[in-house]
């Protein structure tokens, strides 16, 4: 047991820094050249612009220290944005699961950032209960296309996507886990309708997109017909370690411990305040328990062992600890938080608090709500046999 | 011991009750938030006819002669249509304050003028730096001749925006923070040196900032006595928080009451979500704090009722209680309706976002704790 970074770690930290410094954005100029530029530069340093993809694929190969001090950096700087959906959630089950047509295929376009991807699982009788779907794929009597009927919710930036990964029934006998498909289908297409949802926050991030006899060739199939469920499982356990957040949250409440100290109250500040200074505190914590059960994680995963339960850990902590860092943003904010889409009053955080904090309640929902994940601890970590 | 309602009462309770029933729901509060003013100007005449504005004017004087249980009533009953029209910011906060200010003529004028909702009223006490403390006051009237110069700023006013006359909290003498050197004052709409700027808020009501750049005021404008401004101004933000409270209550019997339904008609895994124990456990703690809210409630109002002032320590009680309880059933109302609690298409969003703000008026939950504990000292 070691927690020092070793000279090799230290001159890698260096040279991280280094490079997110020279490559910064310069406010004024083209940001969407820079992006590029960025990414382009990234590739140049062996990978750096595909982290997580393994060496085969052009990733980097970084040691489990190495990825934690990426993530620890790179949450203190600003990076050009960029979409999970094609490159971390889909690029690893073409990785595991496609065929080398459909890897060359997508894989390029995907780590140039290309093509726009979105992910069509949730239906709307299919929540946490996933292997309810039933979007249907009927194969033709060919074999050479399916043709796809039904609705995906909650279908995240489905406006401007290129393409979807949909799971899709392809057969009704058997357990519900088996006969889905996995497909991968063009977006912008005849049948294929997308109506946005407007959520707590006023914004339209997420959709409902319907089919109506979309056709699909079959080379847009990944792994076998029915066994698309076993390819989604994996790619889950991505999804939800993705989304613990935990470097983004040592970053963030730094800054709400800065925001809490321009706040004034009585003849002091937020921070004066033993109430609220106890709840940052022990959100502090929390968070610092965090970290290093994502490191446990990480340095169980460089050893060839299973993530486990680490991964099912870190989305239900990860995502409570964002709640209450948004929940204490709004609490600092005070009254002035209420102030909604008019001109800014009061602090310059409070405006854009109350909209963090009601998207934030979506973090213990998506992903697999923290009810479900406590079942998936409860059923495959502490062996408690459920009769559902 | 009695906690039945008199005839009356139930009668006020009742036809609350049905109007909030027959005239709200998600669409037409929609609609209706985006009107001039962010209300229905017809309702509000409707509010005024059936007397409810004037729900505490003394029954001489041509009101109810209520009090504040007969508040609660109305406003529990509009927590659970999220009624947008301004009651708490005229007929609680102003109209109320006005009601315990000594008799003078423009006083009584304005009392017989806001009775009709013809004048709207509201209430600005908040300033920038004072965060949740009402007696941290910056904004200053200073001596003018035999009137005064305002000079200063008011934070989120509840109903600034379209409201006529504003009553005032400024200092007149003392630091700071300091209950002594507070007093009152009425400053109409249209006063030269006022700058009124007003906004939406989250819950999809309205609020303003205002600003007193050498407002000239006549000896009239003084509604509180001379730097004694201070119980008047605390038994506004009682009334405000008993108000706020039973609004909340209302809002929180929507919440857990819907989340029940949902989770018996939807299914996840070939059973109903409300089958599922950890699911029903959790419905069971939002209905106890609830219920929880509700007493504090009731004891708070029957206490201010007969003690007036001297029942704060409980209003503290219930503000911490009602903040802490509300955003707890907001945040698992929207939990338990998955996904679907997330969009603005389903009306738990907007209960919890009104609970949100109900929270943050008048002082958090935190901040009544701490007051509570001081209290106890």
């Amino acid at each position: 047991m070691d927690i020092k970074l070793s000279p090799e770690d230290q001159a890698f930290a260096a040279e991280v820094e280094t490079f997110l410094t020279d490559n910064a954005y310069q406010p004024g100029t083209d940001y969407n050249a820079w992006r590029m530029d960025w990414f382009a530069k990234a590739q140049d340093k062996g990978g750096w612009d595909i982290p997580k993809w393994p060496e085969e694929f052009g990733g980097p190969g970084w040691s489990p220290t190495q990825h934690y001090i990426w993530e620890k950096a790179t949450a203190e700087a600003s990076l050009p944005w960029d979409l999970p959906f094609g490159l971390s959630m889909l690029a690893p089950v073409l990785m595991n699961y496609g065929s080398t047509e459909q890897q060359a295929r997508f894989l390029p376009d995907i780590r140039a950032r290309k093509t726009n991807w979105c992910q069509g699982y949730s239906e709307p009788g299919a929540g946490s209960d996933l292997a309810n779907l039933k979007t249907k794929a009927e194969l033709n009597d060919a074999g050479t296309h399916y043709t796809v009927n039904g609705t995906k919710i909650w279908t995240t930036l489905a406006h401007i996507a290129d393409w979807i990964f949909c799971l899709t029934r392809t057969s009704d006998t058997g357990k519900k886990q088996e006969g889905i498909t996995f497909l991968l289908i063009p977006m912008k297409q005849k049948g294929i309708e997308v109506k946005p949802i407007i959520t707590l926050g006023g914004s339209h991030t997420v959709n409902m997109v319907h089919f109506t006899d979309v056709e699909v060739p079959v080379e847009n199939r990944v792994g076998e017909q029915d066994q698309g469920w076993t390819y989604a499982k994996g790619l889950l356990q991505h999804e939800r370690t993705g989304l613990a957040g935990i470097s983004k949250s040592i970053v963030a409440l730094e800054k709400l411990k800065e925001q809490a100290e321009s706040v004034s109250v009585g003849n002091g500040d937020l921070m004066d305040d033993s109430g609220y200074a106890s709840k940052i505190a022990s959100l502090e914590i929390e968070l610092m328990a965090t970290e290093f059960t994502e490191l446990r994680s990480l340095s169980s995963a460089a050893n060839g062992q299973d993530p486990g339960p680490e991964s099912s850990i870190l989305k239900l902590k990860g995502t409570e600890i964002q709640q209450r860092i948004a929940k204490l943003t709004v609490e600092a904010g005070g009254i002035y938080s209420a102030a909604w889409g008019g001109p800014r009053v009061g602090p310059k955080f409070a405006n854009s608090g109350m909209s963090g904090y009601l998207s934030s309640r979506a973090y213990t929902i998506y992903g697999g709500a923290s009810e479900v994940q406590k079942d998936v601890i409860a059923k495959n970590v502490l062996g408690i046999k459920t009769s559902r | 011991m009695n906690f039945d309602l008199s005839p009356e009462q139930q009668m006020l309770a009742d036809s609350v009750e049905k109007f909030v029933s027959d005239e709200y729901d998600l669409e037409r509060r929609t609609q209706a938030s985006k009107m001039r003013g962010g209300f229905a100007a017809e309702r509000w005449q409707q509010m005024a006819e059936l007397g409810w504005l004037s729900l505490n004017v003394p029954a001489e004087a041509g009101g109810f002669g209520g009090n504040q249980v007969d508040t609660m009533l109305v406003m529990e009953q509009f927590g659970k249509g999220l009624v947008l029209e301004p009651y708490l910011a005229h007929a609680v906060l102003g109209l109320g304050t006005l009601l315990r200010a000594p008799a003078r003529s423009r006083r009584d004028a304005l009392i017989e003028q806001a009775m009709t909702g013809a004048t709207q009223l509201a209430f600005a006490h908040a300033e920038t730096q004072s965060r949740f403390d009402l007696d941290n006051l910056l904004t200053r009237a200073s001596a003018d001749g035999p009137g005064f110069e305002l000079n200063g700023q008011k934070s989120m006013v509840i109903n600034g925006g379209s409201a006529d006359t504003f009553i005032v909290a400024a200092r007149t003498s003392g630091a700071q923070i300091d209950t002594a050197g507070i007093s009152l004052f009425l400053v109409d709409r249209d006063t030269e040196g006022l700058k009124v700027q007003g906004f939406p808020t989250v819950d999809g009501l309205q609020a303003a900032e205002l600003t007193f750049e050498g407002v000239k005021l006549d000896e009239t404008a003084l509604l509180s006595p001379l730097d004694a401004g201070w119980p008047l101004l605390l038994a506004a933000a009682m009334d405000g928080m008993l108000a706020l409270g039973a609004e909340a209550v209302g809002a929180m019997e929507r919440l857990y009451k819907d989340t029940v339904t949902y989770t018996s008609e939807r299914e996840q895994f070939d059973h109903p979500l409300a089958e599922f124990q950890v699911l029903q456990h959790r419905m069971v703690d939002m209905f106890v704090e609830y219920e929880q809210c509700k007493s504090l409630l009731y004891r708070a109002t029957l206490e201010v009722a007969t003690q007036g002032n001297a029942a704060l320590r409980t209003v503290h009680a219930l503000k911490h209680y009602v903040g802490k309880a509300g955003i707890m059933i907001g945040e698992n109302a929207v939990q338990l309706h998955g996904g679907m609690g997330m969009t603005e298409e389903l009306p738990i969003g907007h209960y919890f976002k009104r609970l949100l703000v109900i929270d943050a008026q008048f002082g958090n939950s935190d901040y009544h704790l701490q007051k509570f504990a001081e209290y106890s000292q």
